[in-house]
């Protein structure tokens, strides 16, 4: 009886061994990549910034701007774009998001636009409509497929498929924090707030060629596609912390549970020699 | 210096000049231009060339740019192309590559009208990226 649940109890040890093994392996991967990441992150950030003020300015100081990106749209309907991970076991990143997403669009009208496998997944389990699954992929979406999706969008938005666009991602916060966080994308309401207009009085005069529309036309696409690659690069060094984290505690639990087994194993081990010995004792005095 | 304005290159891969140059030339999406030092307040989306800028020493350096807008405000000039590439960085034989990769394709006729557009684009960008990196 004793031999037997000792040997139950090795075959676990053995068994969480291994299982550490992938852990600990997983966390080394998602560390090494994470700092990869992170930079291409924080390099993208500095072109969204300068590219939001400048429409921001044209919006600002433009008096006659008719775009069909800045008028809120008449179609109640909104479009989501979900940006989740490839991949499982990385703590709640991707529940997270699904749940913060859910409450997002709770009592609207909507389709999807997921990026990530996960997110693709998820959404056609729940029958969402689906606006394309073609960017089931998140770590290998391009600047350029990232072109392509926001022209693909302002099209949708311009024929009127939609009247929002919003994005729901998973924010950077640190390596130990990451923030589901979703936010508009079109229309670009927030760029004629009156409140941001502090000077009215000193209006810059603007030369735009050909046409202050036409220059803003060809600029909101390639914003959105600026947008979209920074909160991919974002969201993929959240999903790389997130894993971290995950494989760090999966790693400590299995180091504590072999500890637990170690000694359970040492203390029938023990117990068999003892009970053999007074075996031994007990025939050697019988006879 | 009076005659030098101060130029900003922003990338989505971060930040690819900054610093003041004396002339800025470049194609924009209705032909080339160049800015000067207090050029009007100024605004234009970029097309696909190669550009020139005459550093503070009067020295060129030229790259392919593609896309993106510029603005001029205040003697302060932001171009955020969606690509930009300093010619000595262009990998000529990946350029050549890719434009004989598109020029066989479109020599096909089954070519859906998307397709074709798409291939022409890519063979734009290889020209470009070519006859900037001769210069």
């Amino acid at each position: 009886m004793a031999a037997a649940n000792m040997k139950a109890v090795k075959l676990r040890i053995k068994s969480v061994q291994n299982t550490m093994q992938i852990t600990k392996a997983m966390q080394l991967v998602a560390a090494s990549k994470l700092r990869k990441a992170k930079d291409k992150a924080m390099q993208s950030k500095p072109y969204l910034r300068t590219m939001k003020r400048t429409l921001t300015t044209i919006a600002n100081e433009n008096t006659d701007f008719q775009s069909p990106f800045t008028k809120p749209g008449t179609n109640p309907k909104r479009l989501f774009i979900v940006i989740a991970g490839d991949r499982g076991l990385a703590g709640g990143y991707n529940a997270n998001l699904f749940k913060f997403t859910e409450k997002e669009m709770e009592g609207q009208d909507y389709a999807v636009l997921p990026i990530g496998k996960k997110a693709v997944e998820y959404f056609r389990h729940r029958n969402a409509e689906i606006f394309t699954d073609e960017y089931a992929e998140v770590a290998v979406v391009t600047i350029s497929e990232c072109f392509r999706i926001a022209k693909s969008v302002c099209e949708a938005y311009e024929a009127g498929k939609f009247g929002h666009v919003s994005m729901c991602y998973t924010n950077f916060v640190s390596m130990m924090s990451q923030v589901p966080k979703s936010s508009a994308l079109l229309p670009l309401s927030d760029f004629e707030n009156p409140e941001e207009d502090q000077e009215p009085a000193v209006k810059n005069l603007i030369l735009y060629e050909p046409s202050g529309e036409e220059v803003f036309n060809t600029i909101v696409p390639e914003y959105l596609a600026g947008i979209l690659y920074t909160s991919i690069n974002v969201s993929v060094a959240s999903e790389l912390a997130a894993r971290r984290t995950a494989m760090e505690a999966a790693t400590d639990n299995a180091s504590e549970m072999i500890e637990n087994l170690s000694l359970f194993y040492n203390r029938a081990r023990q117990a068999s020699i003892t009970q053999e010995i007074t075996e031994i004792v007990a025939g050697a005095e019988g006879a | 210096m009076a005659n030098t304005f101060h130029l900003k290159i922003v990338t989505v891969d971060g930040l690819a000049y900054e610093g003041d140059v004396q002339r800025l030339m470049f194609r924009s999406t209705h032909g080339d231009l160049a800015i000067l030092a207090r050029h009007i307040n100024y605004c234009t989306a970029v097309g696909m060339g190669t550009a020139h800028v005459i550093m503070e020493d009067g020295s060129e350096r030229t790259a392919a740019c593609i896309g993106g807008m510029c603005s001029m405000m205040d003697n302060e000039c932001h171009l955020l192309p969606t690509t930009w590439e300093w010619s000595e960085d262009i990998d000529v034989e990946r350029a050549e590559a890719a434009k004989a990769r598109a020029e066989s394709k479109l020599r096909e006729d089954k070519l859906s009208e998307e397709a074709r557009l798409l291939t022409e684009a890519k063979l734009y960008r290889a020209l470009v990226r070519i006859g900037s990196a001769r210069h």
